[in-house]
């Protein structure tokens, strides 16, 4: 019988090779800093083929269940939504995928990025995992989700558990999402026989705090008028210090990197952009058809991105003095500073404050919210978000699109809005 | 409402239903006694009743639109909290003294954030409801209920004893056997009570004292004791679904034929199907235990799908269902992945299902209409 999932795999593993391969064919002005992007990927799914075929245990999970701990206990993962999150300039089958989460009856008003991990799992297009941790945060999408794979025919009685979060952030929240980690680690240890020395989940964490701190200066940097970050890297970050590589000072390189260049150009008074005339919020995650976006935005507006939610997340360093202060800090992280995890979960105060810091300290010109089709909190949250930018002068626009899917609002209707927009606010 | 049921009993309970302000809550606010507000049935309305004051689960009930909560929310929000902030803002819930959230779903946990923006209201708060059903979960919630105590107290000044919360778990869960002898009765072949009747007298119950509600559901089931029941029905139905609290809904399903004679509804036997119990040692413990774990749950609880699809099964059993009925607000997510796993299941026992999404107000009533005649005559009634 051919293991669908396998052969998935193997062909994701081989996209990124070939990427590779052109990028390092092709260079050009951020090669340097993609490609190591491209690699870390490729080397992800290098390692999953190889359990898989070595029948290693592998578990299927998600980057806000403290990553580090996996990379401690030395259990390979992955997570079963990254070939949606990673667009089409990632996954060749991305419109292949989109028809078939379409088929499924579950209704599409249900974000897109959810539907496709169902169709993912009814089609036998992940590997089967050992287990599975799975994620309850931030979204009810993602809840009702993990119930619904835990039934599906194809992963019936794996064994699952999902770390709860409370809904606060106070310290009697973290404290009980440091238990529910615990109780993870209990349970990986369980279904995979690994355990956790905590002697080197302290070398990981060491590792990620100091990525976390490059990423900080970095984010300083963003700041600089004009603005030094360039689009295309906007992710990296994020991928790298909760994906892949996670703990790994193959990531910490990439950071120096990015950060060398953005330096560079502060100090030469340069900006990514040579005449940057609108400095705007993508408050959001990146759609996964940004790449037909963002270019266009710097070339026709020289609109720069200068922050996004992938990447304003003001991270807490973990205190790596003890094993409590380690699962208290990762609490903390995982609970309050994760992308998307911040900005949806609890109470709108949460983000009220992120937009008015954004605002205020990335002087950005004009907020951005795309109100993608499964954030039904923040779109529930669209007074709060415009009353805000009313009272910081700051003109703000909710388009309406899919993240996951260029069909919804196609990328040329998005431009014409975001064009309309900027002539009518005089931002161009 | 039409129906077959003369009782005085009913005709309270059923015009309690049909409105948002109803005269049991308007003597009780003539008295001088105030009225809490709350979001969903995980809400331990216990609480407020020992505190001395009325409990009252939101609904938007006579709302026609969303004219002004729509600058607050989008319209890939679902309608139920669109609906309710819009009659928040008309001032149609003026009359409650405090409001009390919960993170039960995306789109109604943002209520909180909005009203504490937009309107007067002083007590506002909300409460974290944890996603699991085991005991770390119920030990968190113990505390959310103490805290929320602590803060009916000082908000209220008063003061809730151990005696008053016993108080009042005894009188909830009478409330509780009372309309568990309800749904008995829809277990008999010609049941005495109607799936929109039925409705009606569980939406009544969260919006009276519950001392005068138990009243008059002892003397509606008296008197349905003695009824002949319905006998004029094409198939046996359980509704199944989130939050409906529109017995004219039911009525459009029952039209056709179709008797709903059971239902896993908040507003319906999720909010009753067991009791709180009275033998343990802490009021507060008793009701954490309670609302996580031992009521039925809803899909926005991880990990319990067995116990629910085990409930439905109970029921498809024990009333003699037919078949069932999945409705589902627009735009819900927990619902949307549920409805599959549940149709694939409910499939694999040849259970007929139907699945309808809907807004919150009534609409597209002949599409309703026509989808349930031809699910009636795919099952061959």
């Amino acid at each position: 019988m051919v293991d669908k999932g396998l052969e998935r795999t193997i062909a994701e593993r081989d996209h990124f090779e070939f990427l590779l391969k052109f990028l390092e064919e092709s260079p050009y002005e951020t090669s340097h800093l993609l490609i190591p992007l491209v690699k870390a990927n490729l080397d992800h799914y290098k390692d999953t083929v190889r359990y898989i075929e070595e029948g290693k245990p592998i578990i299927a999970s998600y980057f806000s269940n403290a990553p580090e701990i996996f990379t401690a206990m030395d259990i390979h993962w992955y997570c079963p939504v990254s070939a949606a999150f990673a667009g089409a300039g990632a996954n060749p089958y991305l419109m292949n995928d989109l028809e078939g989460a379409d088929k499924l009856a579950v209704s599409s008003d249900i974000c897109t990025l959810l539907r496709m991990a169902m169709y993912y799992t009814e089609a036998g297009l992940l590997p089967r995992p050992t287990a599975i941790v799975g994620m309850i945060i931030p979204c009810d999408g993602i809840v009702a989700l993990h119930e619904a794979s835990r039934r599906s025919k194809e992963w019936r009685g794996i064994p699952m558990f999902a770390p709860d979060p409370p809904y606060f952030t106070d310290e009697r929240s973290i404290d009980y999402f440091a238990q529910e980690l615990r109780r993870m680690v209990d349970f990986l240890t369980e279904h995979t026989g690994q355990k956790l020395d905590i002697g080197r989940l302290r070398e990981v964490v060491e590792v990620t705090n100091e990525q976390y701190q490059l990423w900080q200066e970095i984010n300083e940097l963003r700041r600089a008028v004009p603005c030094p970050f360039n689009w295309g890297v906007g992710g990296g970050p994020f991928a790298l210090t909760q994906n892949r590589w996670v703990g790994d000072p193959r990531g910490l390189e990439w950071f120096k990197a990015a950060l060398a260049d953005s330096e560079k150009l502060v100090k030469a008074g340069k900006g990514w952009l040579e005449n940057e005339r609108i400095r705007l919020l993508w408050f959001d995650v990146h759609p996964t058809w940004f790449f037909d976006l963002a270019p266009w935005l710097e070339e026709e507006w020289k609109a720069i991105i200068v922050m996004d939610m992938f990447s304003y997340c003001p991270y807490t360093l973990v205190d790596t003095s003890s094993e409590e202060t380690m699962f208290h800090d990762l609490a903390k992280r995982n609970l309050m500073d994760t992308t998307m995890i911040r900005q949806a979960v609890g109470v709108a105060d949460n983000f009220a404050s992120d937009l008015v810091r954004i605002v205020k300290d990335y002087k950005i010109d004009c907020v951005v919210w795309p109100a993608h089709m499964g954030h039904k909190d923040g779109a529930a949250s669209v007074g709060i978000m415009r009353e805000i930018c009313r009272d910081l002068g700051v003109p703000f626009l909710s388009i309406g699109i899919d993240t996951f899917d260029p069909r919804y609002t196609t990328p040329d209707e998005v431009k014409n809005t975001m064009s309309q927009f900027f002539t009518a606010m005089g931002l161009g | 409402m039409e129906t077959r049921i003369q009782s005085k009993a009913f005709q309270e309970l059923s015009q309690a239903a049909e409105t948002l302000v109803n005269p049991a809550i308007q003597d009780w606010k003539g008295q001088g006694s105030k009225v809490v507000g709350y979001f969903c049935s995980a809400m331990p309305e216990e609480v407020i009743t020992a505190a001395g004051l009325l409990p009252f689960r939101m609904r938007a009930t006579g709302s026609t639109g969303t004219d002004l909560s729509d600058t607050y929310f989008s319209s890939i929000n679902c309608s139920f909290p669109r609906h309710c902030f819009n009659i928040a803002l008309q001032g149609g819930f003026d009359f409650l003294d405090g409001v009390v959230c919960m993170n039960s779903c995306d789109n109604v946990r943002r209520i909180y954030d909005n009203w504490k923006r937009q309107l007067p209201t002083t007590l506002v708060h909300i409460m974290s409801l944890p996603r699991k059903t085991g005991e770390p979960q119920v030990e968190w919630f113990r505390d959310e209920v103490a805290n929320l105590k602590q803060l009916l107290e000082k908000h209220f000044d008063i003061e809730i004893t151990d005696e008053r919360l016993w108080y009042a778990i005894k009188l909830h869960n009478e409330t509780r056997r009372l309309q568990r002898k309800l749904y008995d009765l829809r277990k008999a072949d010609n049941p005495p009570i109607t799936g929109t009747e039925a409705l009606a007298v569980t939406v009544a119950g969260t919006a009276m004292p519950k001392e005068r509600y138990n009243q008059l559901l002892r003397e509606l089931l008296n008197e349905l004791s003695e009824s002949p029941g319905n006998a004029d029905y094409r198939a046996r139905l359980l509704l199944m679904g989130g939050i409906l609290d529109d017995p004219a809904y039911v009525k459009v399903i029952e039209s056709q034929g179709g008797l709903v004679v059971t239902d896993s509804l908040c507003f319906g036997s999720r909010m009753l199907w067991n009791d709180i119990d009275e033998g343990a040692s802490d009021p507060i413990a008793a009701l954490a235990q309670y609302y996580v774990a031992d009521r039925p749950s809803c899909p926005r609880m991880f990990g319990d799908y067995e116990r629910r699809i085990g409930l439905v099964r109970d029921m498809i059993r024990d009333f003699k269902v037919d078949g069932v009925i999945l409705e589902r607000l627009a735009f819900c997510d927990h619902w949307g992945f549920e409805q599959f796993t549940i149709e694939n299941d409910l499939k694999d026992d040849n259970v007929p299902c139907l699945i309808m999404d809907r807004e919150y107000i009534m609409s597209g009533v002949g599409q309703l209409r026509t989808r349930v005649q031809a699910f009636l005559e795919t099952m061959g009634r």
